[in-house]
């Protein structure tokens, strides 16, 4: 429920006729009680104070008398004006304090109060202006004297009398009250008519009918299976069970009813719908940037991200869904069969490193961004600007995450019991006992020198001397690399536990450490009190009572924010589209009514995600076409289509396509559950993408590329784009390729192999149009790889050996047979022993070495790809100058014999080989010939980049560095068409 | 290569249209992007300017972070008299507390036959000092990053406002000469700056339009861009099935009302993939320039950088942006002295390469060179504010939004000119105020648009990039 409250920083026109908040504690609570209902004070001079007696008018306003007024203006106000409004007045007055109106001195600045009733002496803007160099409270008025006893003794009979002021206008610093902003509204449940059948669809067809947009006709049965499963499952439909579907001769409504039971049944479900509420809680496996020697991976990060397919699989209420990951510790017995439940934490443990401001300031943002939709982090600074989260709020939370403490990882599964855990265990504990021995040696010698610290063991480890420190802080980086790696450890959860004794927090004023103001109690944000009020959180930490808080059936942004973003995970936008910015800089709701009537339906269906999805899966508004024959006309009125006259094509989300690609080639291990592992990089693994490890440092390219979520910080929604990147990867990455090899060999024994492929990938039969391209692009494809015929290596380039034949200028070439590291050569050893080939060899640096005779020169040939007039630029280097007899270059083409000739003597290092133009047909090729010269080869080690350069500039520059590869793999032509389906709008796109 | 089950082909639905699709909202994206792929003109074709542009390519160089203007391009020397003491006037606002007044730790002196002043910051930099358009009275709306990033780069700080990036702008604008290229390149070394991607999305424009980032700390092609080639399949062969593929893509497009941007998008960067393999490895290998280009700029990232960035709008690339580096490198509320000396180190040479290179290849007089941050700093030293900016916070300055500079080179602008002024302390922007919207105006003058025309329909309006503001500035114009 939402509540004004009185302290905020836009004080309402009748602010104090409601109940106030007790944030305060009770002094300042009495200045607030007594300032409210100063109406009715009678006084006869403006000399005499006269005490204050608390009375309310019948309006609530406060009533002075004449005399008082005069008092004021006589007496008071032209102090004010001279020494305070130069930087107290309007929007930018100092510290949010603003002294040209009577609310403004009653609110006092962004971080506290500033008057004292009861003791005017002690306000803080008494002792401010008397210069009290009391600790935390400035001089002023700002750079001049201080103001004379007197007229200091003017204000505080002023502030006794409960500041007369005259009847003004009531002053706000908005002109819209920014309570009254929609999401912080109480859930209004709208009335809908008997009839209205699915809720969803009324809404939205009616909002259609107003604006005169037609929604598209249903999607049709296929079309349906594919996007319901990549939405439940992400994963792609089998083409045998999307086939019995389609042919269920049932009812549309009953067979679809049934299917969206059995894929909500699905264990799958929960791994798609954990990856989605890993995106908000910025789930890594790593920590971020650490120092040298500590080790950067969570290690039992995972145990949250199976607690939440498990929650998903399981329909675990929301509420209880969050209580979990923000207070499971004080919720679950750790001996009991429910200590699973608290791996929910790593919703907060989880954190990004950095200082412990960043650490718990990450840690409120998760949660209120993530639960609430609400930016509370600007509040650190300063008093929102547009949101009415006044700093004391932010402190308040800020107190709750300062006293919950990552202490320990409790056990929350049973160690595997082999002989490998038994040997892992046994070398764990001798580390452990390392680190225990050094640890309690040193803690006796710093007890020794602390003896007052004796009984708190946490103070005197900080007392230990540097060097063991160090030490420890390496002993420890060891131990946990080697529980990381070795993998072995039973399942644990990293958990906060509240401080023994709770530190008590200030606001910093200006987000500033080093300037505490007020204290700033635990407790809720006001804004969203329960039961009206906001009082002091008493238990520990109290963050228990903030989940519950969080998660008050009366707490309207909970409810709005969890169904939208599950709206926006089924229609890729959300309700309200700045999907984690409810506030006042976020966008209004598209349909406000069926928000609140889906928040309310939720909270009604006991929090249950599964039942949500339900209503949302069976409406019409989800199953209909994405296209619309109604498509010129509703893009005229709404081309946003905020209006849902479509279903809105979606390309696949990283995970879903690389999942599909593995599932389509019959590859994906479907494997339930464990710890994270590499998914794309040399060596990966076939598991689900949910399972991949995520590195918060070093992310794979791929992620990004393909608008994976950032795992720095809470994401509402991930971006959306279409880069050259994104295609780069399905034409050419390993990965990618490997599977389409693999899924054309599973097919190679079926009768209609192109059918059998099409049935795999888009679980569709092909069309005779498809057939009649496939067919075509296969003979096509063979004739051309048979043409290029067996190469050495995929590129234009082929290495080995042979020379120029002096009289016909043909050139004879044998290419190299083995490649061994990175290096082309003859034989498996190198040198060969007495064998004229011996030394020949040629490496990706360009580095190489001729035979013993000319019969024996190293050759490169260059294959032109086309019909081209080039150049050929670079340098030829041999380091072993003035020894041997240098080395004889030799340039000659296919067609025109010898082009080049020219010696490199022994005297000299390099020398330039170039040529200025020449002409190949295609097919056509071009050889670099290094000639050891009058049978001598000793010394010839040369390194040689040469360049060919297309002289029309149509092609890019070929150089032997460059495209330097090892033998070919060639693609098989059923596996570069499985590839091409893999890279189909058709694939990769959900309809 | 249509099938006969579309009811009607996209061209043929254009043709019933008519010219009555102009007032569609579809209309201009269908008629850029019919036949993009593997038939028809590309979207990125070079479109008709307004009037004569004098800059036909734009470099941004992005100083991330915001680079102090009293420390490099703004000479206050009343900030030398005032070192250490309060600041006289009016106090502003920025993101932190800050203190007296402080001096540059960098010595200003006059440059060039134009005299302008250019601090120690940028040595070599200073030299070419008759080439700049130094506009000393740049002013944004707020001093906080993002915001601040996304006013600089789409014109609109609101970050739920989805607005196309200045790149994007200009691609559609301007569309590519080297269609094996993306018209819009985003470099930044060691990852991205922060509101990452929205810095250079296209919004609602087509997703042709937006920029491609390339992470610059990398030199190996291979990982410079990823999947750059193809392990086991010729260009040749790989062509075929880029056109089978496409084939597929096209037989799936159906009728207009089928339509989807982001499908139609896909179809584009495939192709644009394709092609970029060819050109891609050449142009981000800087080896292959001469070795005396190579000291030019320097045997470091930015010198590499710098270098790419000139060989990529040589190559016909429209838009290019360097980041100095992935977060925020210029945001120096600590130590100024040491923490700009070391960013200038590595930022002065290649800038200056960049620009004698442009110069000597007859290049300089129509790119238009941008330096600049998301805003400048505060003359006024920052308050230690741990939490913030940590607790031992000394000597270092803080946002400042109300006043800063940037410079242009090339492009028909003013060389050796000096536009604008702040006040005595280098606070805020004074004589001739220069809004972030204004600047836009005039870039987007310069390279022959009226900022006011070069629209896109969208949603039932026009959308530009200057919104409702600008004003274009022909003092700068040569």
């Amino acid at each position: 429920m939402i509540r004004r409250s009185a302290h905020l920083k836009y004080p309402l026109s009748t602010p104090f006729a409601l109940p106030f908040p007790s944030f305060l504690d009770r002094g300042s609570l009495a200045v607030i009680f007594l300032l409210s209902f100063v109406g009715g004070v009678k006084a006869d001079s403006i000399s005499s104070p006269t005490p204050v007696t608390p009375a309310a008018s019948s309006s609530g306003k406060p009533h002075f008398t004449p005399a008082q007024i005069e008092f004021f203006e006589k007496r008071i106000r032209p102090v004010l004006s001279e020494n305070c409004y130069e930087c107290h007045t309007g929007a930018n007055a100092k510290n949010g304090l603003e002294l040209d109106y009577r609310d403004g001195w009653v609110r006092g600045s962004d971080y506290r109060k500033i008057i004292d009733l009861k003791t005017p002496s002690r306000s803080v803007v008494i002792l401010a202006v008397s210069h009290s160099g009391e600790k935390g409270i400035p001089s002023m008025p700002n750079k001049r004297e201080k103001l004379p006893t007197e007229t200091v003794g003017l204000l505080q009979e002023w502030i006794a009398m409960g500041l007369p002021w005259p009847e003004e206008a009531p002053r706000k610093r908005e002109s819209v009250d920014p309570l009254q902003h929609w999401s912080f509204q109480p859930v209004k449940v709208p009335a809908l008519p008997a009839d209205a059948g699915n809720p969803i669809d009324w809404f939205i067809h009616r909002a259609q009918t107003a604006a005169g947009v037609n929604s598209a006709p249903r999607a049709d049965r296929a079309t349906l299976y594919r996007r319901l499963s990549f939405d439940l499952l992400g994963l792609p439909p089998r083409y045998q069970e999307l086939r019995a579907f389609v042919d269920d001769p049932r009812p549309d409504q009953i067979v679809w009813a049934e299917l969206v039971d059995r894929l909500l049944d699905s264990p799958h479900y929960g791994e798609r719908w954990a990856r989605l509420w890993m995106d908000v809680a910025r789930y890594a496996d790593t920590k971020g940037y650490e120092g040298g020697g500590v080790e950067r991976r969570f290690i039992y990060s995972y145990t949250y991200r199976d607690w939440l397919i498990r929650a998903f699989n399981e329909d675990l209420p929301y509420d209880k869904f969050l209580l979990y990951q923000i207070a499971a510790e004080q919720l679950v017995d750790s001996a009991g069969p429910d200590r699973r439940h608290l791996a929910a934490m790593g919703f907060l443990s989880l954190s990004r490193n950095g200082s412990q401001e960043d650490i718990l300031d990450d840690r409120i943002d998760t949660t209120f961004r993530g639960t609430m939709a609400l930016t509370v982090s600007c509040a650190k600074c300063h008093d929102h600007k547009s949101d009415p989260i006044p700093t004391r709020d932010y402190y308040g939370l800020y107190g709750i995450f300062l006293n919950s403490l990552t202490v320990d990882t409790p056990t929350i599964g049973d160690p595997p019991k082999t002989p490998e855990y038994e040997k892992y265990a046994k070398e764990l504990a001798v580390k452990q006992k390392e680190i225990d021995e050094l640890l309690q040696a040193a803690i006796e010698i710093a007890k020794k020198e602390n003896p007052t610290l004796a009984k708190n063991p946490a103070a005197l480890r900080n007392k230990v001397d540097p060097e063991t420190r160090k030490k420890l802080r390496e002993l420890e980086g060891k131990r946990d690399k080697f529980v990381a790696d070795s993998q072995m450890d039973a399942d644990k959860a990293i958990i906060l536990r509240d401080r023994d004794q709770p530190i008590n927090q200030h606001v910093f004023i200006r987000g500033n450490p080093g300037r505490p103001g007020e204290l700033a109690p635990r407790q809720f944000l006001s804004l969203v009190a329960d039961n009206g009020e906001a009082r002091p959180f008493t238990q520990g930490s109290g963050r228990l009572e903030m989940a519950k808080a969080i998660t008050a059936p009366s707490n309207p942004l909970t409810g709005r924010n969890i169904v939208n973003r599950v709206w926006m995970w089924h229609f890729g936008e959300g309700i309200v589209r700045s999907i984690d910015d409810f506030g006042h800089t976020g966008e209004r709701p598209d349909h406000p009514e069926l928000l609140d009537w889906l928040a309310d339906y939720f909270l009604r269906s006991g929090s249950s995600f599964k039942k949500l999805h339900r209503l949302i899966l069976t409406s019409d508004t989800w199953t209909q076409q994405s296209s619309n024959p109604k498509t010129e006309a509703n893009m005229l009125v709404d081309a946003e289509n905020r209006l849902l006259w479509k279903y809105k094509k979606r390309r696949l989300e990283f995970e879903q396509m690389r999942d599909a690609m593995l599932d389509v080639a019959g590859n994906l291990d479907l494997a339930l559950f464990g710890r994270p592992v590499e998914i794309l990089a040399s060596g990966y693994q076939n598991r689900r993408s949910v399972y991949a490890f995520i590195d918060r440092q070093n992310l794979n390219p791929a992620f990004r590329n393909f608008d994976f979520s950032n795992p720095q910080e809470t994401t509402g929604k991930r971006p959306n784009t279409t880069i050259p990147m994104q295609a780069l990867f399905t034409m050419n990455n390993t990965f990618v390729m490997d599977q389409a090899e693999v899924l054309a060999r599973q097919t190679d024994q079926a009768s209609d192999r192109i059918a059998a492929l099409h049935h795999a990938v888009f679980a569709k039969d092909p069309t005779a149009y498809d057939r009649k391209m496939a067919e075509g692009f296969l003979s096509d494809f063979q004739r051309a790889s048979e043409v290029a015929g067996k190469r050495q290596t995929n590129t234009e380039w082929s290495y080995g050996w042979g020379d120029i034949d002096a009289d016909t200028g043909k050139v004879s070439f044998h290419s190299f047979p083995v490649w061994k590291g990175n290096r082309w050569q003859v034989g498996q050893e190198s040198p060969l022993k007495d064998n004229p080939l011996s030394y020949l060899s040629i490496d990706e640096k360009g580095s190489g070495h001729p035979g013993y005779t000319n019969q024996e020169s190293l050759v490169h040939e260059w294959r032109s790809p086309a019909d081209l007039r080039i150049g050929v630029r670079g340098e030829i280097r041999r380091p072993n100058v003035g020894k041997g007899n240098g080395v004889r270059v030799k340039l000659a083409s296919s067609s025109r014999g010898n082009l080049f000739d020219k010696v490199l003597e022994a005297s000299q290092e390099a020398m330039s080989v170039t040529l200025p133009e020449v002409k190949l047909a295609k097919g056509e090729c071009l050889y670099f010939i290094v000639d050891p010269r009058d049978k001598d080869s000793s010394f010839d080690s040369i390194t040689w980049n040469p360049r060919i350069v297309d002289l029309d500039g149509h092609w890019p520059a070929w150089s032997l560095v460059d495209s330097f590869s090892g033998p070919a793999i060639p693609a098989t032509p059923w596996g570069a068409y499985a590839q091409a389906l893999l890279n189909a709008n058709r694939f990769l796109f959900i309809d | 290569m249509k099938s006969m089950k579309a009811p009607y082909s996209r061209r043929s639905f254009l043709h019933r249209a008519g010219m009555g699709m102009g007032a569609l909202g579809l209309a201009p994206l269908l008629s850029e992007l019919q036949g993009a792929g593997s038939n028809g003109p590309n979207p990125l074709a070079p479109r008709k300017t307004h009037f004569p542009a004098r800059a036909k390519r734009v470099i941004h160089i992005f100083a991330n972070g915001g680079p102090s203007h009293v420390d490099s391009f703004d000479y206050r020397p009343m900030l030398e008299k005032y070192d250490g003491k309060e600041m006289p006037g009016e106090q502003l606002r920025t993101e932190r507390k800050t203190g007296t007044l402080m001096k540059s730790p960098f010595p200003f002196r006059q440059r060039g036959e134009s005299g302008l002043w250019i601090s120690d910051l940028f040595p070599k930099l200073a030299e070419l000092a008759d080439d700049l358009c130094i506009v000393n009275s740049m002013y944004a709306n707020v001093p906080n990053h993002e915001p601040s990033l996304m006013l600089m780069n789409t014109g609109a700080e609101r970050i739920n406002l989805v607005r196309p990036s200045v790149g994007s702008w200009v691609s559609y604008g301007l569309g590519t000469e080297n269609a094996n290229l993306p018209a819009f390149v985003s470099l930044c070394p060691g990852g991205v700056p922060i509101v990452e991607t929205q810095n250079w999305r296209s919004a609602f424009l087509p997703g042709a339009f937006q920029g491609a980032h390339i992470d610059t700390k990398n030199t190996q092609i291979s990982k410079l861009i990823p999947d750059i080639r193809n392990p086991r399949m010729s260009l040749d062969l790989q062509r075929r099935q880029i056109d089978l593929v496409q084939a597929m893509n096209r037989e799936d497009e159906g009728s207009a009302n089928d339509y989807d941007a982001d499908a139609e998008a896909r179809i584009h960067s495939l192709e644009l993939a394709y092609k970029m393999q060819m050109e891609a490895t050449d142009v981000f290998n800087v080896e292959l320039e001469p070795a005396h280009v190579r000291e030019l700029y320097g045997d470091t990232l930015h010198g590499r950088q710098m270098l790419v960035a000139r060989r990529l709008i040589e190559r016909g690339v429209r838009f290019v942006q360097v980041w100095h580096g992935a977060g925020q490198p210029w945001d120096s509320h600590n130590e100024i002295a040491k923490a700009h000396g070391e960013l200038g180190k590595q930022a002065d040479q290649p800038i200056a390469a960049l620009l004698i290179d442009l110069k000597q290849r007859g290049l300089l007089e129509d790119t238009l060179v941008l330096w600049g941050g998301e805003f400048g700093r505060t003359p006024t030293v920052e308050l230690p504010t741990p939490g913030a900016n940590g607790p031992n916070t000394k000597l270092g300055r803080d946002h400042n939004h109300h006043g800063f500079s940037m410079w242009l080179a090339g492009g028909g602008v003013k060389g050796g000119y000096r536009f604008g002024s702040t006040d005595d302390f280098g606070f805020k922007a004074q004589e001739n105020p220069v809004h972030v919207h204004d600047l836009h105006a005039t870039i987007l003058h310069l390279l022959g648009f009226d900022h006011q025309k070069l629209t896109y329909h969208y949603a039932g309006r026009d959308y530009r990039l200057t919104d409702v503001y600008g004003s274009v500035i022909r003092d700068w114009m040569a």
